[in-house]
């Protein structure tokens, strides 16, 4: 079986200029984990997702790639953080997004549980390779109807 | 001494191997400018040419290894894998930070005495990799701008390195070839820098320092970081500080104990791994060993290997022994012309380019004059100048030394970039500066 034929063609998105507010709004609505950016032209950009959100409450000196890897002596409480997030509320996703790992429409399924795995991700972006168009999205629940579905 | 008898066939394809050795040589430099291939493949690769291509054989090329440095680089590169697991260097900058109030200047000068004196003990880019972290937590707690803090840590790195034996690259091996020990060093070294440091804080402090303004409220968040929290191993942590105290004694005693820095540093460092990993079964063992042995920056270790090869093999066709006559001709066999000419050159060389291949070929080089200055303990004015120079001209531009890049990738990743051009318009007149002071302590001492 195919991504095309697993993938929901027709996902929530987000344009690049929408602002932090209106996609933390959003994944708490409709408890979504990942919500892809998609441009005018509809390119896929990346994904804004819970952990950009995550993301945008720390001080970017914890962020960085050889940053702290114990912050436990930071005594900051719920409100600092909330305040750190209010701050950046109006920028745009854009600055906050991950390239994910995509699928192609004619990945195969085993490929598609593989990227899910490695990536630690739960839904896998399906994207047109030569025109890098937004298809779709995979969740790990439209494979695993798939799959349950198939057993039956 | 190792001349053309070490030639493992001095036939050469009737060519002259001085000058087979030099464009080997100068190729090498070059490569490792250009920075397109890594620079332990280009020294690996040149060392072996040397060997095949007959310059020297491959007993002469072990022999020109100096296994003294290779060993005190690994054995502090191990005690450092491990102690950094403690936490012991956030603690450091957290615990200063609070000393002063949280006040942004005070903190600017507290961090750079971390920095420096960690730098001194041990390596620069370890000191960097973990003080600028918390530097930029801080920094963003209190919102000022983090560059003048990078700035001055990197500064304050590449100074508080040169205090010591061990503290940085040209020390480590201008202290083997020479049998200079710690104490020879610290007694030599660390009055200059100590005032270097202080000097290095004023410009600093009226470029940057006096506008740096902070509100209580943001003060106060850093006063209540809880630097014991920072602390992730206490019991690592007392290990790793008895196993640096027992190292720092070694070195301190390394010559009336007989010993050689890389013995004091191996054993330091064996001493830390089974502390480490007391009752640990054999499969923990083997991964908490292995952990340690990863961190070792094998690039380095191999790239000091493949030119200490290189530049024995150029010291061996009496090249370097002509260059040394040039430079004594140039200098009319002065010793006070000859300091001022290794410290100015090696400092703006050192700013341009990687500072230990220019050490270990100013080392044969230097050697090579001792019969002009009365014998090895003549050269001394001229080790201090060479360390002085290579060390603290590291500064003059981001390329100068690794801990400038490593701080300027934290820089550039936390939206701050420091900029090649704008770092070096102030850094190198401060460096300038630096090798000024130095060039009045070594007339004022030994010329």
């Amino acid at each position: 079986m195919k991504a095309k034929l697993i993938m929901n063609p027709h996902p929530m998105t987000l344009r690049p200029t929408d602002t932090v507010a209106t996609a933390a709004d959003r994944i708490l609505k409709h408890h979504l984990r990942h919500l892809p950016v998609v441009d005018e032209q509809g390119r896929y950009l990346g994904t804004f997702s819970v952990y950009s959100l995550l993301k945008l409450t720390l001080p970017k000196a914890v962020l960085d790639k050889y940053g702290l890897d114990n912050v436990s002596f930071v005594t900051e409480s719920v409100e600092d953080l909330a305040q750190r997030l209010g701050k950046r509320r109006d920028e745009p996703v854009k600055n906050w997004i991950n390239i994910h790992e995509v699928a192609r429409p004619d990945t195969h399924a085993m490929e598609i549980m593989l990227l899910m795995l490695h990536g630690r991700t739960t839904s896998v972006p399906v994207v047109d390779k030569a025109t890098n168009r937004f298809e779709g999205i995979i969740s790990f629940w439209d494979v695993l109807e798939k799959l349950i579905g198939e057993n039956k | 001494m190792h001349g053309s008898s070490e030639a493992a066939s001095a036939v050469l394809f009737g060519l002259n191997p001085m000058w087979v050795a030099a464009l080997l040589f100068a190729l090498t430099y070059v490569v490792v400018m250009t920075e397109k291939i890594n620079r332990a493949i280009v020294s690996l690769l040149a060392a072996g040419l040397m060997i095949v291509l007959g310059i020297l054989n491959q007993e002469a090329a072990i022999r020109g290894i100096d296994f003294n440095t290779i060993g005190l680089l690994i054995g502090m590169m191990v005690i450092v894998a491990i102690t950094r697991q403690s936490g012991i260097f956030q603690f450091l900058a957290i615990w200063a930070a609070k000393k002063v109030d949280a006040r942004p200047w005070g903190i600017l000068v507290m961090i750079s005495l971390v920095t420096a004196v960690t730098s001194a003990f041990l390596d620069n880019v370890t000191t960097v990799l973990l003080v600028v972290p918390v530097t930029l937590l801080i920094t963003e707690e209190l919102k000022v701008n983090p560059y003048p803090y990078l700035f001055a840590m990197i500064f304050s790195s590449n100074i508080g390195g040169t205090a010591t034996l061990i503290g940085d690259p040209p020390n480590i091996m201008i202290g083997s070839a020479t049998g200079l020990t710690f104490n020879d060093f610290a007694y030599n070294l660390s009055p200059v820098i100590i005032v270097i440091m202080a000097a290095t804080l004023i410009p600093i402090y009226f470029i940057w320092g006096r506008h740096l303004k902070a509100t209580p409220e943001d003060r106060q968040r850093v006063m209540q970081f809880d630097e014991y929290g920072a602390i992730t191993d206490a019991r690592l942590l007392k290990q790793c500080l008895l196993v640096i105290g027992l190292v720092v004694a070694g070195f301190v005693g390394a010559r009336f104990l007989g010993l050689e820095a890389a013995t004091v540093a191996m054993t330091g460092a064996a001493l830390l791994l089974l502390l480490a990993n007391w009752g640990r079964d054999a499969e923990h063992q083997s991964k908490h060993v292995l952990e340690a042995f990863n961190e070792v920056e094998w690039i380095t270790i191999f790239f000091f290997v493949g030119l200490f090869i290189v530049v024995h093999g150029v010291d061996g066709t009496g090249l370097l022994k002509l260059l040394a006559d040039k430079m004594l001709a140039l200098t009319g066999g002065d010793l006070n012309a000859t300091a001022m000419v290794i410290l100015w050159s090696s400092a703006i060389l050192s700013a341009i380019i990687d500072n230990i291949p220019f050490v270990a070929t100013m080392i044969p080089l230097i050697k090579a004059m001792a019969p002009t200055f009365g014998g090895p303990e003549g050269l001394m004015p001229l080790w201090w100048s060479l360390s002085l120079g290579a060390c603290l001209g590291g500064n003059g531009t981001l390329i100068g030394a690794s801990a400038n890049l490593v701080v300027a990738g934290f820089a550039e990743r936390a939206g701050q970039p420091i900029r090649f051009v704008q770092y070096t318009l102030m850094a190198f007149p401060i460096m300038l500066m630096s090798i000024a002071i130095s060039m009045v302590y070594l007339y004022w001492r030994y010329l």
